[in-house]
């Protein structure tokens, strides 16, 4: 029995992986950005929740919608004045990362010089909890639970149904054949940034009301996010959902028979595990990665 | 006096994390995140054979080299395979494979306690323990270390490398097999990277896994990529200039409690201005595209 209590627990931390991975996966296989300002949006929605609901006393219901807002224009202003220069000059892979990398430093340690360093909680209420046969719940984890299902479910409507998700797929297969059939590249691109900061947004705050935050939350939640990435396969954005709850199960799981201590090192050796035998993803076709 | 002495030490001891990351950085095209993973098992190698076998300081030193070397090795094979983003992921995973060991192996390393009382290095029977003449012996090692790489980086291995760097696939095509070129730079800076950890451990005489985080590797990265990557100027221009910054800043009268955040914010805010405007960084040679 205690069993399907680690599950449980497994995927509502998985929900949350999943749509950071989402979120990290739309950008990445569109543009080919390694984004770690992924992370950084992930802390900052969390920080504007923080600043709207506890220090202004908004309701919850007009914090939340801002707080995403919040996280939603971030990626949009990254986009817009760190990447669309270096697009614009035809940089290649290094450089966006390290731009990125630098955006991330700058970022972190301005949350932390505004906020402190220490740990920030939303309630300090307890949960109320749900039992169903035997497995404890709390409401915050079944809401993660089912919010992410349902985002995942439109999300995926919206990539294969919609004219839109249909220009994100062409740009990510080809974005100079696309501005030849007259779309302009750079609106995809914003769209795709604030759709992906959408999701890492929507983790943070539905993870910052059940745990808080701290300034370092982001780098643990954007790597766990592109572990699951390639666990899943870059190819395909069901890949990230698939890994990101394999991950949270696992994680749970290993918590459950070792320690908490060795999460990370379990969750890093499978990656390299990954990389090494199957880095096409769980999802992913065949293909040469060396280039 | 003895503050002047205890920066120039800081700057021997990143003298050599700087010119060996810049062996992969700048030479061999590799944005390598666990330099401190490599760092650490120095520093934890030759401490734990000092303090707990009393091996004298050169034995020791020369098995952290060698320990660093060997593990490179096991993450060099698999992951030198990949290229761009998955080889920065993979080293990402490496280093917080490192730490979580170094940290949670407590009966090992002591974990977050830290393994105090590290003795002092000694010289033909002369313990080096005051300031200046652990200045002197940092400065040996930092001597050493770019002399070394000076020869390396002008040598036949050296130019394989620029070439694997500037294009692989012509590298193929002329017969060098790159992976083993590749592997090589990989423990060598490892090996390099391994005499840092342990003049830091046997300097401050303390060390716990938080000095060879994920933000360490980032750190070394900064110094790299500020100073410049693809000569020797480069990257110890940037150990100057990183080295010092904190203390300029000091002077400048900011308090302590804001110091690190706003230093941290100065790195970031450096690399992207950098990446922008000049991205063979301030000395440097090799300018990433």
């Amino acid at each position: 029995m205690i069993f399907f209590q680690f599950l449980a627990n497994g995927i509502s931390y998985g929900s949350l992986v999943a749509l950071v991975a989402v979120g990290f996966s739309v950008i990445y296989r569109t543009t080919k950005i390694f984004h770690i300002v992924h992370g950084v949006i992930y802390t900052i929605a969390s920080y504007f929740l923080y600043s709207l609901f506890v220090s202004l006393h908004l309701p919850l219901l007009l914090s939340l919608p801002l707080a995403l807002g919040g996280g939603i224009l971030t990626g949009y202003l990254v986009e817009r004045f760190i990447y669309v220069p270096l697009v614009r000059r035809e940089a290649s892979g290094g450089i966006y990362f390290l731009s990125s990398l630098g955006v991330y430093i700058f970022l972190v340690n301005l949350i932390a010089l505004i906020y402190g360093n220490e740990v920030k909680i939303l309630s300090s209420g307890i949960e109320p909890t749900v039992n169903i046969g035997g497995v404890i719940l709390t409401r915050i984890q079944i809401f993660q639970i089912f919010v992410s299902l349902l985002l995942f479910l439109l999300f995926f409507l919206f990539l294969n149904r919609t004219s839109w998700g249909k220009l994100i797929r062409a740009y990510a297969d080809d974005p100079v054949l696309l501005e030849t059939r007259g779309v302009n590249p750079y609106k995809v691109r914003a769209f795709v940034f604030c759709t992906g900061s959408f999701f890492a947004s929507v983790a943070s705050v539905l993870s910052s009301l059940d745990v808080g935050m701290d300034p370092h939350v982001g780098i643990g939640a954007f790597l766990h996010g592109a572990v699951a990435t390639i666990i899943g396969g870059v190819e395909k954005v069901e890949g990230a959902v698939l890994g990101g709850y394999l991950l949270g199960i696992l994680q749970s799981l290993v918590i459950w028979k070792t320690s908490a201590r060795w999460a990370e090192a379990v969750t890093f050796g499978l990656l390299i595990l990954f990389l090494l035998f199957k880095p096409e993803g769980l999802l992913g076709e065949r293909r040469r990665v060396e280039e | 006096m003895n503050y002047l002495l205890h920066i120039l030490i800081m700057i021997n001891i990143y003298i050599p994390l700087a010119l060996s990351l810049n062996l992969l950085v700048g030479y061999t095209g590799l944005l390598s995140m666990c330099h401190a993973a490599f760092y650490g098992i120095g520093a934890y190698t030759t401490t734990l054979l000092m303090v707990n076998l009393k091996v004298p300081f050169f034995p020791a030193l020369f098995a952290g080299i060698l320990f660093s070397s060997l593990l490179s090795l096991l993450i060099a094979y698999p992951s030198l395979r990949l290229r761009g983003d998955y080889f920065v992921l993979a080293s990402l995973g490496f280093q917080i494979i490192v730490f979580s060991i170094l940290y949670n192996w407590v009966s090992l390393t002591r974990g977050p306690y830290g393994i105090p009382g590290i003795p002092k290095p000694s010289l033909f029977g002369f313990e080096i323990d005051s300031l200046p003449f652990f200045f002197l012996f940092s400065l040996f090692f930092a001597g050493i270390t770019f002399l070394a790489f000076r020869s390396l980086y002008s040598s036949p291995f050296g130019l394989v490398l620029k070439c694997i760097r500037d294009d692989e696939l012509a590298t193929i095509a002329m017969g060098k097999n790159t992976t083993f070129f590749k592997i090589w730079a990989f423990v060598i800076a490892s090996g390099f990277a391994a005499i840092s950890g342990a003049l830091y451990a046997t300097y401050v005489t303390y060390i716990d896994p938080t000095s060879f985080t994920l933000d360490e590797s980032i750190f070394i990265l900064t110094l790299v990529m500020v100073g410049g990557a693809g000569n020797l100027k480069g990257p110890l221009s940037g150990v100057v200039f990183l080295i010092i910054l904190p203390e300029v800043l000091r002077f400048l009268g900011l308090p302590d409690t804001v110091a690190p955040n706003v230093r941290q914010m100065i790195y970031g805010g450096l690399i992207i201005y950098l990446m922008r405007k000049r991205p063979q960084g301030l000395l440097g040679e090799y300018r990433w595209r």
